[in-house]
């Protein structure tokens, strides 16, 4: 069992403004190729459910803190497929993005009111008020936190019934490769959990494939 | 219509060049000029019938005549010689064979400021060709000479020093020695004179700074930067072709020391300037997109600046113009792949403009340069992941030509087609079996057997991207295709980055479902034995992913990968897996530590033996050590690792 790294780390305030802010951590478990798969929680106050979730990470781009893959809900009611969306993510890396969302219908008070919800943001916090983390380094920080947006469906058309338009807060551990995140949309129930875990494909073991743009 | 009568046949006219009468020679010579000019079919056949050296030994004749009456031969002939070199690589073969640059070098030193302006001419127009002698600038009197055409007074020899340079200065000791001979001097004095010697100045001082700091550096500080404002001031020359080659020096400044601009308004207007040239119908419209190409290569602020200019629209629309040039559409080609390179809202604005059709015709363009523009083009476009996943590419619009040129005749070409097809076979939208059968996969591995290392190393990059995230039957297709033993010759190709592809194909080709790993034990394993065999020889991250991968896998495969990282004592090969968990290269530790994760995976059955076996071997004390490494990734791991062999209760590792 792959052993926890301890949550302690705090994460060092980078001295003075021109420092050159490192990008996070490169964390093979977060590297293109690699699966999930999980819950999503869409309970609401008339039914509680669940859908089952698998995700495949298919791009990465640190330097731009770009991060892209696919998401598959299994068991949704109203489709007789499963339901394949394409999202892009954005890497909470300081540089390129911070913990203010600034777009999507999110406040500064939604993007607290959710990161919060992830134990490892609190030693963050107080910071990341202030001015969305932006004097924080976050490159040796066991957590990558980040915004995934849904761009659109793969496997089906816009006229399923389904949304799109919100947006989900994650937080990546890169101690096991779990992921858990929030979806944020005015218009759908809150805090909609998503619990996912690294796959590892009937293996016994973690295997990486990679493949490389000319 | 007026008909060829027996007189008028080139044939005819080359006979009576050799008359005896002065005047009829004229004649013949001035009717012969008149024929050539601006007409290729008249030059080459005129090349074909020997022309040329029948020319070429009237001014001889009449250069050694040393009589003054002979001038108007000697001018006549020269501009003949300069006529056939222009534009046609036939007839500047001709000239060159028949002996008559030395002789148009002595009219440059003739009494007659006209024979000098027409031999100068004549050679300018020799040396603008790629087929030109080199001028060695080492040489002392070849410099004394070239200093003194461009101090000359006659437009055409200083045109000519200018020419010089541009065709023969290439490398950094010859720009050099070319400053510290003060020709930035000449050419900052050239630039307040005629249009023409601007411009060859312009061209010239590009040539000279290019790619060189020490120059550049000379260049901008000279005359308390006088020089260069006066350079930058010609960017809104009322010429436009000197506009053009004003951008061209500023750019060559801009790629290679930034930081002497000092105009942060520069780039904006550079872009905007070669966009507007990009409307001009002749050759300054062909060159605009090279020199933005050049302008933005690399560089993402100055993309995005482009971009925020419309660059992507305005290049588009010129696309849209016809019948084109072919080398303005390389150029539009080249310049819109380096906009597409880093920038997505840049290719989806290409592709919104639905400009891929053009893309894809112009693979069965004449031109070779098109064709490698185009799929260049077709490259940077696919960069783009969120295309790939929707399965943008993998249509028989872009295959089916993209496919056919891996046939082509020029190994740029197929090349350039490979690269492009590198990209779009990162198919996640589940469309590569389609691509598999259309017998593509016959052709990529054709194309790895190559002599040619860059067609072999793009083959198999191709290959290696196909088989990443693939299903179980497209692997089987590709692996029956490829066979054992070329996969065996890849991994131990002479060529390193053959050899880190290969590594890369088999790393794709053991993941995802257990079953895959089986392929590298085919053949008695002998492709795991080759990966074995290079780990041992240098360190490959690739290498170590692939055992890493295989580690994965059942206990048998974890046995093999066990085998292949401690190889027993009396064989006497040394332990690599120690060496990588060591190495300075943090991608390299990871893989390495990755692979000790996979070999001591809980749960499976000889994990605890192989623990015992690696703490023999003194990896675990590494290990330790790697709990504080400086990669965060291979702390974890190393903590991981640790973590799952004390799960067997044995604390001592």
């Amino acid at each position: 069992m792959p052993v926890r790294v301890s949550e302690s780390s705090v994460p060092s305030q980078i001295s003075g403004s021109s420092s050159g802010q490192s990008s996070p951590p490169a964390c093979t478990l977060l590297s293109v190729g690699q699966a999930f798969s999980g819950t999503q929680n869409v309970s609401s106050v008339q039914n509680n459910e669940a859908w089952r979730v698998n995700v495949r990470i298919q791009g990465c781009d640190l330097d731009h803190g770009y991060l892209c893959g696919t998401m598959e809900a299994l068991n949704v009611p109203m489709a007789d497929t499963p339901v394949v969306t394409f999202w892009e993510g954005e890497i909470v890396d300081t540089k390129n993005y911070t913990f203010f969302t600034g777009k999507w219908d999110a406040t500064p008070e939604d993007d607290i009111r959710h990161w919060t919800k992830f134990q490892s943001f609190s030693p963050l916090m107080n910071q990341a008020k202030v001015d969305g983390g932006k004097s924080l380094d976050l490159s040796n920080y066991p957590y990558i936190f980040m915004r995934w947006k849904e761009q659109y469906f793969v496997n089906v058309g816009t006229d399923c019934g389904l949304t799109i338009a919100g947006f989900y807060y994650v937080c990546f551990s890169c101690a096991d490769g779990s992921i858990n995140g929030f979806y944020y949309d005015p218009n759908s129930s809150p805090f909609q959990k998503l619990e996912l875990k690294s796959t590892n494909e009937g293996r016994s073991g973690f295997s990486f494939s990679s493949y490389e743009l000319q | 219509m007026p008909t060829s009568g027996p007189n008028n046949k080139p044939e005819d006219l080359i006979a009576r060049l050799s008359s005896s009468d002065g005047e009829a020679k004229l004649k013949s010579l001035r009717e012969l000029k008149n024929q050539i000019i601006g007409n290729r079919t008249k030059k080459l056949s005129y090349v074909k019938l020997g022309a040329v050296p029948a020319v070429v030994s009237i001014l001889a004749l009449a250069v050694e005549s040393g009589d003054s009456s002979a001038s108007s031969v000697i001018i006549q002939s020269a501009a003949i010689i300069g006529s056939f070199a222009c534009g046609i690589d036939a007839g500047v073969r001709a000239v060159l064979d028949s002996g008559s640059f030395s002789i148009l070098v002595r009219l440059i030193s003739h009494s007659n400021n006209k024979v000098v302006d027409a031999g100068a001419r004549s050679l300018k127009i020799i040396y603008q060709s790629k087929l030109a002698p080199k001028y060695d600038f080492f040489q002392k009197e070849n410099m004394e000479s070239l200093l003194s055409l461009l101090n000359s007074e006659i437009e055409n020899v200083t045109g000519l020093g200018a020419s010089i340079i541009t065709h023969s200065c290439q490398t950094s000791a010859e720009q050099k020695i070319l400053c510290e001979a003060g020709v930035l001097k000449k050419f900052q004095k050239l630039l307040q004179g005629s249009q023409n010697q601007r411009d060859a100045s312009l061209e010239s001082l590009a040539t000279i700074i290019k790619n060189n700091p020490v120059v550049i550096s000379e260049f901008v500080e000279a005359d308390n930067r006088q020089y260069l404002r006066a350079v930058i001031e010609l960017i809104n020359d009322r010429y436009y072709r000197t506009r053009l080659l004003a951008c061209m020096c500023l750019t060559a400044i801009w790629n290679t020391s930034p930081s002497c601009l000092q105009d942060v308004g520069l780039g904006t207007k550079l872009i905007m300037i070669l966009l507007e040239l990009l409307d001009d119908p002749g050759q300054v419209g062909d060159d605009a997109p090279f020199a933005l190409a050049s302008l933005i290569a690399e560089k993402e602020d100055m993309q995005k600046l482009a971009f925020e200019m419309d660059a992507v629209d305005k290049l588009c629309s010129q696309l849209r113009k016809t019948p084109l040039q072919a080398k303005r559409i390389q150029g539009i080609f080249l310049a819109l792949a380096e906009l597409c390179s880093k920038l997505e809202f840049c290719r989806s604005r290409l592709l919104y403009l639905q400009v891929l059709e053009l893309v894809t015709d112009a693979f069965a363009h004449d031109s070779s340069e098109v064709r490698i523009a185009a799929c260049i083009c077709l490259k940077s476009v696919s960069r783009s992941v969120k295309s790939l996943s929707a399965g943008l590419f993998m249509n028989e619009m872009i295959l089916v030509p993209l496919i056919k040129l891996l046939n082509d005749y020029s190994c740029s070409v197929q090349v350039a087609a490979l690269g492009a097809i590198s990209n779009i076979v990162v198919d996640f939208a589940a469309r590569r079996p389609t691509f598999v059968q259309c017998g593509v996969v016959k052709q990529l591995v054709h194309l790895s057997t190559s002599m040619d290392s860059t067609v072999r190393v793009n083959a198999v990059w191709a290959l290696r991207n196909l088989v990443f995230l693939a299903d179980g039957g497209s692997k089987e297709g590709i692996f029956l295709e490829l066979t054992t033993s070329t996969l065996l010759s890849l991994i131990c190709d002479s060529e390193s980055p053959v050899q880190e592809q290969a590594l890369g194909f088999v790393r794709n080709l053991v993941d995802g479902c257990v079953e895959s790993i089986d392929y590298v034990f085919t053949e008695d394993g002998v492709i795991l034995h080759a990966i074995g065999r290079q780990l041992r020889r240098a360190s490959k991250t690739e290498g170590m992913y692939v055992l890493s991968n295989v580690a994965s896998g059942t206990e048998l495969h974890k046995e093999a990968v066990l085998h292949q990282l401690l190889p027993s004592a009396s064989s006497g090969a040394q332990s690599f897996l120690l060496k990588f968990l060591q190495s300075d290269d943090s991608r390299l530790r990871t893989a390495a530590v990755w692979s000790v994760v996979n070999l001591t995976f809980p749960c499976s059955p000889g994990a605890y033996a192989r623990v015992v076996k690696l703490r023999n071997a003194g990896i675990y004390s590494q290990v330790k050590h790697m709990v504080n490494d400086s990669s965060l990734d291979v702390k974890l791991r190393a903590r991981t690792a640790l973590g799952q062999s004390m799960t067997f209760g044995d604390s001592s590792t």
